[in-house]
């Protein structure tokens, strides 16, 4: 990546309203925006930037500020420099816009993320479950589910025996030898 | 036996009918399905189904230290678990602006390229196996076994290493292991004319593969396709040259293409490949024993490790395509949030779904395992 | 469940009576002896030790040679290698399967999830205990075991098939009850196969006092004919 390309995107970049750019290193580029601004955003970067590649979209349960992040992961071939688009909505109604009119692989994130966390995405193609279709508890992701809670209350342990052991050693398993030895020091 | 409730349906007349394809099929890679809309032997339409190997990874690294997140994270892909520790390793290493000794990044690339190696010829093995052609399994199969006796050695463990960590690797390499590397270099690189021979000019496979699963590249970039399968269509992207990482700018490698965008292309891409990695193994074998150093930068008690607060996106290409991991720290003893994209989530699913339809059923399989997809990596 | 539940189930089956006459003994033993020489593993992967599978099938390790070889349906098939932990959705199918195979059938349980939930004993999406669900005759530890342990566990489960003591399969018959009341603890109180779990049992003369319970009660009410899946496309 050159300085010139860089200064470019930064002139493009500068036409969404509120957009905060912060450059984390050479080709890391995160740019904090509010959710209305961001189909804008993806619009501008993909018709005018070259970004055709959406890496991924990551959620985030921000369970004390009562939002969710989505977290928009764009690449370019041409600059070489990744872009993350942060947004927040809030956790409540939990709705947000799809953008797989802009980013077709979004429709697979977007469907993860709504199994995962709830989050509904209006207009993608496809909100059904793929993953957890045996499951009808809480989103598992969300903060406010406790994983190992659930565990404890629904399965019950093997109990330990250690007769086991006994009988390995018996056929003479169990035997550990050491790596350090034959391992050189620098 | 047909139990007592047993009642015959009765279908209105059609060419039509539906299939389960999968997740007990020899001819599906993993425990993954595929329900598909038939007509004749036709596909008209493909739905994925997974979930068969989900296991809340994202959920248990939530709970556990950052030190114990290393060992979950090799089991998100079996066939080729290391870029899954490196890429991990990397992530909280720029969170916690950690500097990794030289040696061990040198090593991290020998045991990347070697794992890619390795699931490389496993892929082979399997694709082979659903032409109807079996001996390239079982050499695919043995002569990775040989990369894992390597692995074996330097790390204890076959498949899971659990070799890298915050901060480098675990051990330094042991005495004359670099020489053995050598050795199971040369004779891998020699088996591959056989190869050439016996499966990829093979009449059987050319036939079979041509022509099947035709992605071209505006679709590639449409359906956000990456890795070997994107360079099959014609565009030299990888992420080790053009986002860089450890010390890939420092080695010679070419990207190999192609451009008829079918399985047969994907596949050859990977023969390529493998003539890479072996040359870029080459480099580090005779680069090594000039860089001296430690192998590990200590990290703090791991036991009550805080990692800086922020958050780090992190990519590596491994066997299968793009591999990131999106890290949230919170400045606490856990993660606050990892995120896991898989290259195989876009490709089992949405691209083996559009792939799919005008296949004849037995090219179904060909599509899958030609894309190399990977049922674990989809559903973490 | 109550840990009392357990001690129902032998953990170690004892030899069966030897029949009284002689010539029966040595038949028997003679198809022991066959049935362990000749098995058939069911090809299904349903976790990441499947992955230790491929180089025990082929040439540098070479399950053929003790006569075990893949087969691709479960009605042919003679064991069900559960390679690894099972998702709670895998382990529907991995039920319906056992209940499709023909006895005599054997479990294996490959990894230490299958043990006790292994390092996802935290995790939502996996079922712990293998042996709450389908009697298990071996279990292979190790994450994941190599492929001589495999096979080393193969050969042992050869061993007991010809000393007769791999008769997990009718404790399914007759600890029915035990094993359903899990299934339906974890599927809720709708599940149900399309095998006739009691028929069957009827038939091989494998009725217990356990084969029927309270959970078959259950689910003989909610037993409805079946229909062909929903298949959404």
């Amino acid at each position: 990546m050159n300085s010139a390309q860089s200064q470019s995107l930064n002139v493009l970049l500068q036409e969404i309203e509120g957009i905060q750019l912060t450059h984390q290193n050479q080709r890391r580029l995160r740019a904090d925006i509010s959710a209305d601004a961001l189909p804008a955003l993806l619009a501008l970067l993909r018709g005018r930037a070259g970004y055709v590649h959406l890496s991924a979209i990551s959620c985030v349960d921000w369970i004390e500020d009562d939002q969710f992040e989505l977290v928009y992961h764009l690449w370019s071939y041409e600059t070489s420099i990744l872009i993350s688009a942060h947004i927040r909505v809030a956790r409540d109604p939990g709705i947000y816009l799809s953008v797989f009119d802009i980013y077709t692989p979004a429709a697979f994130f977007e469907r993860d993320i709504h199994e995962m966390f709830g989050l509904y995405f209006e207009g993608s193609p496809d909100m059904s479950k793929f993953i957890l279709t045996e499951w009808d508890g809480p989103p598992p992701m969300r903060k406010d589910f406790d994983s190992e809670q659930w565990v404890m209350d629904n399965f019950t342990w093997q109990d330990y025996h250690p007769d086991w052991l006994k009988q390995i050693e018996q056929q003479g398993g169990g035997v550990v030898k050491s790596a350090d030895s034959s391992r050189k020091s620098s | 036996m047909r139990p007592e409730n047993y009642q015959a349906v009765n279908h209105p007349p059609s060419h039509e009918y539906e299939l389960n394809f999968g997740p007990n099929h020899p001819g599906i890679e993993g425990n993954y399905a595929l329900k598909v809309k038939l007509q004749g032997d036709i596909v008209i339409e493909a739905r994925a189904d997974g979930g068969y190997l989900h296991r809340g990874f994202e959920k248990l690294m939530e709970n556990r230290l950052w030190i114990q997140n290393i060992a979950l994270v090799p089991r998100i892909c079996v066939p080729d678990p290391v870029p899954m520790e490196v890429c991990y390793s990397l992530a909280v290493e720029d969170l916690d602006d950690i500097k990794v000794p030289e040696r061990a990044q040198w090593l991290r690339v020998l045991q990347l390229e070697l794992s890619r190696i390795a699931a490389h010829l496993f892929t082979f093995g399997g694709h082979a196996a659903t032409t109807g052609m079996y001996t390239p399994m079982y050499w695919g199969v043995t002569d990775r076994d040989l990369i894992l006796d390597l692995f074996e050695e330097l790390t204890g463990g076959r498949v899971y290493s659990i070799y890298n960590l915050p901060g480098g690797v675990r051990q330094d390499m042991p005495e004359g292991f670099l020489q053995r590397v050598t050795q199971t270099m040369d004779y891998i690189d020699g088996r591959l004319k056989d190869y050439d021979n016996l499966f990829f000019t093979n009449q059987i496979f050319i036939r079979r593969s041509k022509g099947v699963g035709v992605i071209n590249q505006q679709q590639a970039l449409e359906w956000g396709v990456t890795g070997p399968n994107l360079r099959a269509c014609g565009l030299a992207f990888d992420v080790r040259r053009d986002d860089s990482y450890l010390i890939y700018d420092q080695l010679d490698f070419d990207i190999p293409t192609e451009d008829a965008g079918d399985a047969w292309a994907r596949t050859l891409v990977r023969r390529m490949e493998l003539v890479e990695s072996i040359r870029i193994v080459r480099q580090v074998v005779q680069a090594l024993p000039d860089i001296k150093g430690p192998v590990r930068t200590p990290i703090p008690n791991p036991l009550a490790w805080r990692v800086k607060a922020g958050d780090s996106y992190t990519r590596v290409e491994s066997s299968k395509g793009e591999l990131a991991y999106y890290i949230v720290s919170n400045g606490e003893e856990k993660p606050y949030r990892v995120h896991i994209r898989g290259p195989s989530s876009m490709h089992a699913v949405q691209v083996l779904e559009k792939l799919s339809v005008g296949c004849r059923l037995e090219d179904v399989a060909q599509t899958m395992f030609s894309l190399d997809a990977c049922p674990p990596e989809v559903d973490r | 469940m109550k840990s009392t539940d357990l001690d129902r189930i032998e953990v170690n089956p004892k030899t069966m009576p030897k029949r009284t006459n002689p010539l029966a003994n040595v038949f028997d033993d003679l198809v022991r002896f066959c049935r362990s020489r000749s098995m058939f593993m069911l090809h299904y992967c349903t976790g990441c030790g499947a992955i230790e599978l491929p180089p025990a099938m082929t040439s540098r390790f070479d399950m053929e040679r003790l006569g075990i070889q893949p087969m691709v349906t479960p009605r042919q098939a003679d064991i069900l290698l559960i390679t690894g932990y099972v998702s709670i959705k895998t382990l529907k199918r991995v039920i319906l399967t056992y209940e499709q195979m023909g006895s005599p059938k054997y479990v294996i349980g490959i990894c230490s999830c299958t043990v006790n939930g292994g390092m996802y004993w935290q995790s939502y999406a996996t079922a712990k205990k293998l042996d709450e669900y389908m009697p298990v005759d071996l279990y292979i530890a190790g994450c994941m075991p190599r492929p001589e342990a495999v096979i080393e566990g193969l050969q042992q489960l050869m061993d007991k098939i010809k000393n007769d003591q791999a008769n997990s399969w009718k404790q399914y018959y007759e600890n029915y009850d035990y094993y359903l009341g899990n299934q339906q603890k974890l599927f809720g109180n709708n599940w149900q196969t399309p095998t006739d779990v009691i028929g069957e049992a009827e038939i091989y003369r494998l009725m217990g006092p356990q084969t029927l319970g309270e959970h078959t009660k259950i689910l003989q009410q909610v037993q409805k004919p079946m229909e062909p899946l929903e298949m959404k496309l």
